[in-house]
């Protein structure tokens, strides 16, 4: 069976790069996805799930940090990053891989040689190095969204972050639900994840956010799935498997 | 005895040299009265200490003796002079007491007043009360007591020729001390303070020069910032290997790129031409790295080809907008880079349709953005060249994005130019 791979990378002729060599050093792998940036790639993590993601650290939208953190312990994750020697030092004191960017074939040889290796095995605990790379990369803070703009016809309505009950994703466009009413931003929801606080907002699915003050209570369908209730509102917000975690007691 | 003696003093000079050259060493000193003078020393301004430190180096062990024992053969041949002029009046011995206490008197005062001008100048009338006044008083005591005590006449006629004595005694005193001694005063205070407005003119120069190698140091560590350099490479690189002729062409854009801001990053003043070439080189390599998500435009009036400005301010704003304007934007964006003639000022603009100011970039001024560099580079262009310094000015777009201007005034810089 094929191992499933995911790359994300900004620049293009990066990204082409990465993805010959790939192709070339180990045919056994499937490349799922190619990721432009930061909110794809989480976008796309949660859609194909793949084994082995290539993040570069410095992206649009999410860094490849963030995208990192939420990943977790689901897949095996190989940094590539351009010279800094600050992150190369946490890196060299953690288990995770890094590529330097450029990247050369004989080194990746030796990275994916060791990935083979560690296949088979839960992937490495990534908590400690993304706190270190944090203070070795300060990013200034991402400021959160506070308002949105709906178009509701012809009008164009302010909605305050705080009264949204959940957000779901409606192919480009996404739905947010109020209490008693609700309305269509143009923005697809992987764009607007990383202006939502974490705390706030919290992700049950590859499609829909949910204001953790308005959940009513998480029910079992079955032994595998779950859904949401929210106050407000009579839908019942589904939960995804990667997800059922955070309602884990 | 006279080895202690020698000891003790070659000890003092060690001390006072050690005090003068580290002031915090005063403190250290042993015995009560010893680190009192001690601490006075230390307490001189640094002018001071050096002059004294020279001084003391200068003088030091026996050519101290020898200057002692050169002035006393002088005061002594003084002494004998007058004593062949004055046989009646003065005896051999007096004549040698009297010249070389005057002579050994004057020497000290001298030398106390040389290295303590500062006082003089600052303490005018408590040195004019000191030594006109004392002389004075004690004349006028010793005048009294004669007439009253020795010769017996009365108080009254004792006030008398006590006030007599005394004003005598003031003014040889004024004579002999005072005027040479402001005159001493006032030339070394004038020497002191050519010193003193010398020092501080080398220290601004140091600085302004420190300023400028800083600003220089900042540029060539953004030009040659590994995250550029090595993405840039890897362009390059996958190009090359893939065959495509853009890879020749985006390492000309590079080399030209880093030849040009090596180059002007040397010189002050360089003509917009320059300047809108190296944006563009780089803008270029961008574009080969970026692909669909930057678009650009440069639009320099051929009259204002020629014009000098500061050499990089143009550069690092584009790089700003790069930076932090377009390459984190999901979608990229357009970066017009335009020069312009406005009034009398000239404008140049970098306008981008990234992400635009943060509030984090507001409140720290733009702080670390490179704008601080650009505007104390405009700020040593107008002390250079002694006209009104340029501004920068740095806004959010109407739309999206970042409008950046410098503002130079055309004037001034025209009549450089001719």
């Amino acid at each position: 069976m094929k191992t499933t791979v995911m790359i994300a990378e900004d620049e293009p002729l990066m990204r082409e790069r990465l993805l010959t060599m790939l192709e070339l050093c180990w045919p056994e792998a499937q490349v799922m996805l190619v990721a432009e940036n930061g909110n794809d790639a989480w976008d796309g993590f949660l859609e194909h799930e793949p084994e082995v993601v290539f993040l570069d650290i410095r992206m649009p939208g999410l860094s490849g940090l963030e995208v990192a953190e939420r990943i977790g312990k689901r897949a095996h994750v190989v940094f590539v990053t351009a010279y800094d020697q600050y992150a190369v030092d946490a890196f060299d004191a953690g288990a995770v891989d890094y590529l330097l960017k450029p990247v050369q074939a004989e080194r990746l040889q030796r990275a994916l040689a060791r990935l083979r290796d560690k296949l088979g095995a839960a992937p490495a605990d990534m908590a400690h190095l993304l706190h270190s790379l944090r203070a070795a990369l300060p990013a200034p803070p991402r400021e959160k969204m506070k308002w949105l703009k709906a178009s509701v016809g012809k009008q164009i309505r302010l909605i305050d972050i705080n009264d949204v009950l959940f957000f779901q994703a409606d192919t480009k466009y996404t739905r947010v639900v109020l209490a008693g009413s609700e309305a269509l931003v143009r923005t697809p929801l992987k764009d607007l994840l990383g202006g939502l606080d974490p705390e706030q907002f919290w992700q049950i699915h590859r499609g829909t956010m949910v204001n953790v003050k308005a959940i009513e209570a998480a029910e079992r369908i079955d032994a595998e799935r779950m859904q949401v209730l929210v106050r407000g509102s009579a839908e019942k917000l589904p939960v995804s498997r990667t997800f059922t975690h955070l309602f884990r007691e | 005895m006279w080895k202690q003696f020698s000891k003790w003093y070659s000890d003092f000079e060690d001390e006072t040299l050690r005090v003068l050259a580290y002031p915090e060493t005063a403190a250290q000193v042993a015995g009560t009265l010893r680190r009192r003078s001690f601490t006075r020393l230390a307490g001189l301004t640094p002018i001071e200490r050096q002059q004294m430190h020279a001084f003391v180096q200068k003088y030091r062990g026996i050519t101290f003796y020898w200057v002692i024992l050169k002035l006393i053969v002088l005061c002594s041949i003084i002494g004998l002079v007058l004593h062949s002029l004055f046989p009646d009046k003065l005896r051999l011995v007096a004549a040698l007491t009297v010249s070389n206490l005057a002579g050994l008197a004057i020497a000290w005062s001298i030398l106390g007043v040389w290295f303590n001008y500062r006082k003089l100048a600052h303490k005018k009338f408590k040195v004019l009360a000191l030594f006109l006044l004392s002389p004075a008083a004690t004349g006028m005591a010793l005048g009294i007591m004669r007439t009253v005590l020795i010769e017996g006449g009365s108080f009254s006629a004792g006030l008398l020729s006590g006030g007599r004595i005394g004003a005598i005694a003031a003014l040889t005193a004024g004579l002999v001390y005072l005027v040479p001694m402001s005159i001493v005063a006032i030339w070394r205070n004038r020497e002191y303070e050519a010193l003193t407005l010398k020092l501080e003119r080398d220290a601004e120069r140091e600085r302004m020069a420190r300023e400028l190698s800083e600003s220089q140091l900042r540029l060539l560590r953004a030009q040659i910032e590994p995250h550029f350099l090595f993405n840039t490479l890897g362009a390059v690189q996958q190009l090359a290997e893939q065959g495509a002729p853009k890879a020749a062409a985006l390492t000309a854009d590079l080399i030209a790129f880093l030849r040009t801001s090596l180059d002007k990053m040397r010189r002050e003043q360089v003509p917009l031409q320059g300047e809108f070439d190296m944006v563009a080189a780089y803008l270029r390599v961008m574009q080969a790295r970026m692909g669909q998500r930057l678009r650009f435009q440069l639009d320099l009036p051929a009259e204002l080809a020629d014009t000098l400005i500061p050499s990089m301010i143009v550069l690092t704003l584009a790089e700003n907008a790069i930076k932090h304007g377009i390459e984190p934007a999901l979608r990229g964006g357009d970066i017009h880079v335009s020069a312009q003639l406005v009034g009398s000022m000239l404008r140049l603009r970098v306008r981008d349709t990234g992400m635009g100011l943060r509030q984090v970039d507001v409140s720290a001024a733009g702080g670390g953005l490179g704008l601080d560099n650009i505007r104390s580079r405009l700020q040593l262009a107008a002390q250079h060249g002694g006209g009104p310094a340029g501004s920068l000015e740095v806004r959010n777009g109407e739309e999206s994005g970042v409008i950046a201007d410098i503002l130079l005034s055309y004037k001034t810089m025209t009549e450089e130019t001719a």
